[in-house]
């Protein structure tokens, strides 16, 4: 998938921050062109072929936030947040602002990669996926998942805790549903070969998952393993409209 | 001036001042009230129907014409027997006692009975006693024509004992209604004092108690007053002291980012691992220092979680770090609680338990409106005298034992409880047999009536 180098403009107003966060994108095969602030953002943008902006909360000026919401209103433009922890989270998930996911400082720098690698992968499955059509949010059989919430709810509409690991695997089937994913394509799909060995194996995540959403886990009838093969999601998910969003 | 002041009813020593005045004045209402209603000097004293008996059967004597005396007497003495009155005759008086009215013997009762039968009386007559006689004292009346007589006096008996006096039982009143009222008024003056007290045993850091009351004596009010005073400086004081923690936490973060990104690019792979093992220990410091200031914002709002699924993913995080963790539950638990907060209170009993014991235990049992978690280890437990202490805000654990590990600030229980504190539930310490700790925390489940769009 990631095989072309994506081109990332960084938004951080800290030059040090900026300078380094390149550094190592860049080491990592991206192309990266960096942005101060707003105006530096939306002349980048301009001048550059731009798959991802990776984007700082507090910036002088036009905070990130704002700047978010008007990218978001202009494009499908992928967007990481890099925001202080805890601070506005729903708002920079929510719909309003629209960001495709976003990142606590002090991060880990792997891990920003590997968000990276995810949210392009989840952009390019989003095209080409027919039965999700670029929805949100997903529904199986009572069960609701929310990408841009990242949050999962069960029929009785109570949150499930995952990890940002189990959430991306449970996506990934909820994208292909009917399909029979091998792990090596569910690693591919979910992680990215770089990712290193940072995140649990796919059966390990498999069986949590499993163990959360299954009625009976030792009988799955929502995941299944098929033999030799891998894994497939077997109910039917249907998109849900943005506006049906919350309890009713 | 110091009279003026004394006398200033809005101060403790005025209102004393006041009380003692009004209780002597009481004291003396009661008294005079007591006095007139009885009249002790007009009071028929007990056995006191004797001596008017006595003193119309003299007068009877007195009045009938001398002729007629022996029948009268022999009337009554059948009518009253009992106080045998009979003829005296001058003779008889000389040989049975002394001179009347001189009488050395007649005790001083004896002279009052004497002079209280002769105000009866009149004066007309003379009364003079005649010596103890068996049950009573003889008297010897002079009727006012010179005829004696004489009869049996009733005895000391009405004589009552000094405790059952009217001025005593009067007394006696007065010293419970003043006592009453000292108690009361003891207790209405320092109530306020006890008031403030316990507001001040009871202020506590987080500001949302209510001020003390500033209600009573006027010192007592300044007292309130200067101590809500205080509780706003000191209130404005941890709140200065707060921004400038969260200041500090916050721009450490920029510093931190800086290190975790350019230890990326550490050749020497020891060496990396260690400066990121520095790095984590500084941000998870970071963090606890952040979520325990912002706590009480309460940012997250509630929402109906699977509480189970939380546990597990504690459990599953706390065995990818390579730690002993265990799950022991229902598969599902549905509760309204905040769920970023919860899992947070869950994972820092977890990371407690994990540091003082070797494995971790999580339970989780439902009830139909509490959900009770308890994180078991198997440390050595806290000893019972440091429980409440452990609680606090930058206590930590035994010092001595974990010096090299890495060790946070002492807050991870603390936020934890608040946490569950604004959850509306509990969280309490207790001990595991045969050495470990327990830490319950009992959550309400709220009404989980909410259906999500299905």
């Amino acid at each position: 998938m990631a095989t072309v180098s994506p081109n990332i403009l960084v938004v951080e107003d800290d030059r040090e921050t900026r300078a380094l966060i390149a550094r190592y994108l860049r080491a990592n095969a991206c192309n990266v062109t960096t942005a101060n602030d707003g105006r530096e953002m939306a002349r980048a943008m301009t001048d550059h072929r731009v798959d991802l902006v990776i984007l700082d909360v507090m910036l002088p000026d036009e905070d990130g936030l704002s700047l978010c919401r008007k990218l978001r209103a202009e494009s499908q433009m992928p967007i990481i947040m890099l925001t202080a922890r805890g601070e506005d989270v729903d708002r920079i998930l929510g719909l309003e602002m629209g960001a495709d996911d976003y990142l606590a400082k002090p991060f880990n720098p792997r891990e920003l990669l590997a968000r990276i690698n995810a949210v392009l992968r989840r952009q390019a499955a989003a095209q080409t996926a027919s039965a999700t059509n670029g929805a949100t949010a997903l529904a199986f059989v009572g069960w609701r998942i929310d990408s841009r919430l990242r949050e999962l709810r069960n029929p009785a509409g109570a949150r499930v805790a995952m990890t940002s690991a189990e959430f991306d695997l449970l996506r990934t089937f909820c994208e292909r549903p009917g399909r029979i994913l091998s792990r090596d394509s569910l690693l591919d799909l979910t992680q990215g070969r770089n990712a290193g060995s940072f995140e649990r194996s796919i059966d390990v995540l498999v069986s949590r998952i499993r163990r959360k959403i299954e009625p009976d886990p030792l009988e799955p009838t929502m995941i299944k393993t098929v033999r030799s093969g891998g894994y497939m999601f077997t109910p039917e998910v249907s998109p849900v409209p943005a506006s049906a969003n919350g309890s009713s | 001036m110091k009279l003026l002041g004394f006398l200033n009813l809005k101060g403790i020593g005025g209102q004393i001042a006041a009380l003692v005045v009004a209780s002597i004045v009481a004291i003396h209402l009661i008294l005079a009230a007591i006095f007139l209603i009885h009249r002790p000097d007009q009071l028929d004293q007990p056995g006191a129907h004797r001596h008017s008996q006595l003193a119309a059967v003299v007068q009877l004597l007195g009045a009938a014409p001398a002729a007629g005396r022996p029948r009268l007497f022999a009337d009554i003495a059948r009518a009253f027997p009992q106080l045998d009155v009979e003829s005296l005759d001058t003779k008889g008086l000389d040989t049975r006692g002394p001179v009347p009215g001189t009488d050395p013997a007649a005790g001083e009762a004896d002279g009052a009975n004497l002079r209280s039968l002769h105000r009866r009386l009149g004066s007309g007559y003379r009364v003079f006693s005649l010596g103890p006689d068996g049950t009573g004292r003889k008297v010897g009346i002079e009727l006012p024509d010179g005829a004696m007589i004489s009869a049996r006096m009733p005895a000391d008996s009405w004589q009552r004992p000094l405790w059952r006096g009217p001025w005593m039982t009067t007394l006696l009143f007065a010293v419970i209604c003043v006592t009453l009222l000292g108690l009361w008024a003891a207790r209405a003056l320092t109530a306020p004092l006890s008031s403030i007290a316990k507001a001040a045993e009871n202020f506590s850091l987080d500001g949302d108690a209510a001020p003390l009351p500033e209600r009573g004596p006027e010192e007592i009010r300044s007292v309130a007053k200067a101590l809500n005073r205080m509780r706003e400086r000191i209130t404005t004081l941890i709140d200065d002291r707060t921004k400038m923690l969260a200041a500090i936490s916050h721009d450490l973060r920029t510093p931190i980012t800086r290190m975790r990104l350019r230890s990326e690019f550490i050749e020497d792979d020891a060496h990396r691992s260690r400066m990121l093992g520095d790095l984590d220990q500084m941000r998870s410091m970071l963090e606890s220092v952040l979520s325990f200031l912002r706590n009480d914002r309460k940012l997250e709002s509630m929402t109906l979680v699977d509480v189970a699924s939380t546990l597990q993913l504690v459990t599953d995080q706390f065995a990818d770090m390579g730690h002993k963790a265990a799950y022991d539950g229902p598969e599902h638990a549905m509760a309204t609680v905040r769920p970023d907060d919860l899992h947070r209170s869950i994972t820092n009993l977890v990371e407690n338990a994990v540091r003082f014991g070797a494995e971790a235990t999580i339970r989780l049992k439902v009830s139909p409106d509490t959900v009770t978690i308890e994180v078991e280890d198997d440390g050595p437990g806290i000893s019972h005298a440091r429980k409440e202490f452990m609680l606090e805000p930058f206590v930590r654990g035994d010092d001595a034992r974990n010096m090299d590990e890495a060790e946070g600030f002492g807050l991870g229980l603390s936020i934890a409880r608040s946490i569950v504190l604004a959850h509306g539930g509990g969280l309490s310490l207790n001990d595991r047999q045969p050495h470990g700790l327990i830490v319950r925390i009992e959550l309400p489940v709220r009404q989980p009536g909410r259906r999500a769009v299905a």
